[in-house]
């Protein structure tokens, strides 16, 4: 071997040992990195939640828990009922958030930590429009019957006003026009949750209200009057089933014979459908016109639930993965892609939507349905 | 390769770890008792769970649980009534209840907030099986023709004894009060929300005409009809999956042509409960077990209850009859309906009770507080306890009993006659005991107070004297439910023998099979032979052994 050749192989193999050395010390740095930023995570507290049941599979989601991990925000959530969240505001015990399914229990939580003098702050990071779940034979009735209308393929819209009137009337089934494929003696009304306890139950009433007053309830006194006869869309049920899928799992698994028409939160169907891949073929949505959109509520108490808070509303793969439960976010697109694939057909554009009345009002009207249906 | 590999192990041990930690330290925080090592294997607390009776064709659920989710669940028993008054009163110390149907329990505020959670886990809708042949004489063997039946026309063909059915008790079942509540809403005009006012006497007394064999057990009941179908009986109100169970069994001298009611499909839905919050994550877990496609399916092949889960239910569509529209009997959570037409049922409609009560008092009564327990029994049955469970165990109005105390001899027969209350004229509602029956309660309880035990234990002798009794009342009186409870805490030592007993039982006439015997075991009684008796007779055998005698009592109520 030459001279030259000598030092060009020295120099190669310094060039190789420093590069080996080089790469070796930067992996040690990357896994001293990795491990600071493993144990960062590992040790991060978990931050505690008190959870509607509409959001409990989106924090059990393995992806979810990651994004949370990383961030250094992870969570060890309870599912309560909405309505009785408010009950859970204890000064020394409080958690570092709650998420009830919407703005009415979210307001009487609010309204508790007002009076223990703890501060929340709210923000809304999904939402969803109030449904009414029903089946194309009960649709066609009720377009004969010029309370509903086709918005699309599979997609009606329900006057809200006028189906409140029939209801009101106390018709049956069977005393309307082509009434032949539900010919029964049952009452038509819209099945519900138990409005002492559940918070879609309270958007009925809300809906009903607007639609019998014929604008948003602002003063307390026609409020008593108006959910004293109201109360009977309630009471004439029978039993209602006092947690937040009951109805809607009557829907889905024992049908049309016992639900009708199932008022839900729409993201209960959506994500049936997408948990099922499709829908049985009957199934199909009315958009109640007007309509509420439940906003699901995140209450932060602490300072990390409000940097949580601001995660679930920005980071795109959480969103992403709210909308596989069936909510909607900001960008709508992502949810009509996403729904599409099951059959089921949605709305794109909710039009019309009116707000609940002030939580004083809804208070108020509640406490009168509840001592109606007392008695 | 290498972080990935470190990646792993990390989470292999954390995982480990995770493990570990959850061994040490059981979900409930039981700490291990002193002199035990922490390094001692734990024994996994077991995850109570109320049922009720009729679920108890889905006991083999334990091992599957526990061998699929560690969690080590465990089942007791008991009527829907009675269990529904553990949970309101928290008298239970079951983690979790799983009823047919908790509606009753679930429209009480008390009973909302016992339950933490809930899971609706399978379905099955309340059924009227009926007897091919007498299926074909109603015309109700043509689809078409069954679809159009109603709790109403089901109550017409009672009250002409066309239909004789066996039925679990209204008072304590939810199967037997669902069948009522389907009649008064069938005849009510009403399209929702019944109220006590509501109820159309008439229509209830017309379909109990045709109630022949009470009960209180879905076991009991098949067993029942399976040897009175066609004789006392020709239909059975029972849960689809009882009647799909009994059609499938082959015992049946004909299949149940399976009806149901028009416009009055009552559909239990058999929700899990959590009891105790501190148990929610073992629930959590079995729920999800229940729920998932091993466990619907299972159900829906063995039990034939319908699944929850639509996707498994598409798979087993074959196991149960096709579909039409089923429309569900709306469910009126409306208490004093409820309540008073449970009382009504006991004291106005319901056929009167009749029955011997056969007692041992003989001299081993007199030890270990024997002779006090049947005290306590007879004050029990006779006394003023208005609970839901008590106002069944309660003597009702219009009831006759004849107390047979025996020892060496049958004794004499003392009488009791209830009166009958004042009917309400329209609708129903709860009753309070007048003084006339006030009385007559007092008379047994004052009886009773006057029990001597002495001598030895002719049960044979005296059970057949009750029955001959009983055979010549039913002759003159034929309008009650015939029944003998015997009691005994010993083996028969005087007079006749079981084998003479079963010559002269054979003896008499035909119709002393339509009395049951409900023989109450007790104290050192030999239950090879009381069951063997109850194979003679008919009835069924009641051990007072490690449950109060004063319960047994009440549990014998629900089949008089």
């Amino acid at each position: 071997m030459s001279k030259v050749g000598k030092v060009l192989l020295t120099l190669i193999l310094l060039a190789g040992f420093g590069a080996a050395l080089f790469f070796a010390m930067q992996g040690q740095k990357t896994e001293v990195a990795e491990k600071a930023r493993s144990e960062a995570i590992a040790s991060a507290t978990e931050l505690t939640g008190i959870i509607a049941l509409d959001v409990e599979p989106f924090f059990a989601d393995e992806r979810v828990r990651k994004v949370l991990a990383e961030q250094r925000l992870p969570v060890k959530v309870t599912r309560v009922g909405s309505r009785e969240m408010a009950g859970k505001v204890v000064p020394g015990s409080l958690p570092d958030f709650f998420f009830p399914s919407g703005v009415v229990a979210a307001n009487q939580i609010v309204d508790a930590a007002r009076k223990a003098n703890l501060p929340m702050a709210q923000s809304s990071p999904f939402h969803t429009p109030m449904v009414i779940a029903s089946w194309t034979p009960i649709a066609k009735i009720l377009a004969a019957n010029g309370m509903a209308k086709a918005l699309g393929e599979r997609i009606y819209g329900v006057d809200m006003i006028k189906l409140t009137r029939t209801m009101l009337d106390r018709k049956r089934w069977k005393d309307l026009q082509g009434a032949s494929a539900y010919d029964v003696s049952r009452a038509v009304l819209v099945s519900t949750t138990d409005v002492r306890r559940s918070n879609s139950a309270a958007m009925y009433l809300a809906l009903t209200s607007y639609a019998a007053h014929g604008d948003v309830l602002t003063d307390r006194a026609t409020a008593r009057t108006l959910a004293a006869k109201l109360a009977e869309l309630f009471k004439r049920q029978g039993y209602q089933e006092n947690y937040v899928n009951g109805n809607f799992d009557d829907y889905v698994s024992i049908g049309i014979g016992k639900t009708p028409m199932a008022f839900i939160y729409e993201n209960q169907l959506v994500s049936y459908a997408l948990a099922k891949k499709g829908v049985g073929a009957d199934m199909v949505l009315l958009y109640p016109q007007p309509t509420i959109v439940n906003k699901v509520v995140f209450l932060a108490g602490s300072e990390r639930a409000r940097a949580l808070a601001d995660l679930l509303a920005r980071n795109a793969e959480l969103q992403r993965i709210a909308v596989e439960y069936g909510f909607r976010i900001a960008d709508t697109g992502v949810f009509m892609q996403t729904v599409k694939p099951t059959g089921l057909a949605v709305e794109e554009r909710i039009t019309q939507v009116i707000d609940p009345p002030s939580y004083e009002v809804m208070a108020e009207m509640i406490d009168v349905v509840t001592q109606e249906m007392a008695q | 390769m290498n972080r990935f590999r470190r990646g792993l192990f990390c989470a292999m041990a954390a995982w480990a770890l995770l493990g570990c930690n959850k061994a040490e330290s059981p979900a409930s925080g039981i700490q291990p008792p002193p002199g035990v090592s922490a390094g001692a294997p734990v024994e996994t607390p077991a995850f109570k769970v109320l049922a009720t009776s009729d679920l108890k064709d889905a006991q083999p659920l334990e091992g599957m649980v526990e061998k699929a989710t560690g969690v080590k669940l465990r089942f007791t028993f008991g009527g829907t009534m009675e269990s529904t008054e553990a949970v309101l009163t928290a008298r239970t110390d079951a983690h979790a209840a799983w009823f047919a149907n908790a509606k009753y329990l679930l429209s009480d505020p008390q009973g909302q907030s016992r339950v933490k959670l809930q899971d609706k886990i399978m379905l099955s809708p309340i059924t009227v099986g009926v007897s091919e042949s007498a299926a074909k004489k109603l015309g109700w063997s043509d689809p078409a023709q069954a679809a159009k039946v109603t709790w109403k026309t089901i109550a017409q063909a009672s009250a002409q004894g066309r239909l004789t059915y066996a039925l679990s008790n209204p008072a304590t079942s939810n199967q037997g009060f669902m069948a009522l509540m389907g009649v008064v809403a069938s005849a009510s005009s009403k399209a929702d929300a019944l109220t006590a006012a509501d109820v159309d006497r008439r229509a209830i007394a017309d379909f109990l005409k045709g109630y022949k064999l009470p009960g209180d057990n879905s076991t009991y009941l098949a067993e029942k009809f399976i040897e009175q179908q066609g004789n006392q009986v020709n239909t059975f109100i029972n849960y689809e999956s009882w009647l799909l169970t009994l059609n499938n069994g082959g015992k049946l001298r004909e299949r149940l042509v399976l009806v149901y009611p028009h416009e009055g499909v009552a559909t239990a839905d058999y929700p899990f409960m959590l009891l105790d919050d501190t148990r929610r994550a073992d629930y959590q877990k079995v729920v999800a077990y229940l729920k998932s496609p091993e466990a619907q399916t299972w159900l829906a092949r063995q039990t034939l209850r319908r699944p929850i889960n639509a996707e498994v239910a598409a798979t087993v569509a074959d196991v149960f009859p096709k579909e039409g529209m089923r429309v569900e009997l709306p469910f009126s959570p409306d208490r004093q309906l409820a309540d008073g037409l449970i009382d009504a049922y006991l004291n106005e409609f319901r056929l009167p009770i009749a029955s011997t009560f056969v007692l041992d008092t003989s001299g081993s009564m007199e030890g270990s507080g024997r002779r006090k327990q049947l005290v306590q029994a007879m004050h029990y049955i006779a006394g003023a306890d208005n609970s839901l469970t008590g106002r069944l165990a309660k003597l009702t109005n219009r009831e006759r009993v004849w107390l047979l105390p025996f020892s060496d001899v049958p004794g004499p027969l003392t009488f009791f006659q209830v009166p009958a209350g004042d009917p309400a004229a329209r609708g129903v509602q709860v009753q309070e005991d007048s003084e006339a029956k006030q009385k007559i309660l007092a008379d047994v309880r004052n009886y009773a107070d006057g029990l001597r035990m002495t001598g030895s234990t002719a049960l044979y002798d005296s059970v057949l004297k009750a029955l001959e009794h009983m055979l010549a009342q039913k002759k003159k009186s034929p309008g009650y439910q015939y029944s003998v409870v015997a009691f005994t805490d010993g083996e028969n030592n005087k007079g006749r023998g079981l084998a003479e007993f079963k010559e002269a039982y054979a003896q008499l006439p035909e119709d002393v099979r339509g009395i049951p015997v409900f023989m109450v075991l007790f104290g050192e009684a030999k239950e090879s032979d009381l069951k063997e008796l109850i194979a003679t007779t008919g009835g069924r055998v009641f051990d007072a052994r490690k449950t109060p005698l004063y319960a047994v009592f009440k549990d014998i109520r629900a089949y008089q």
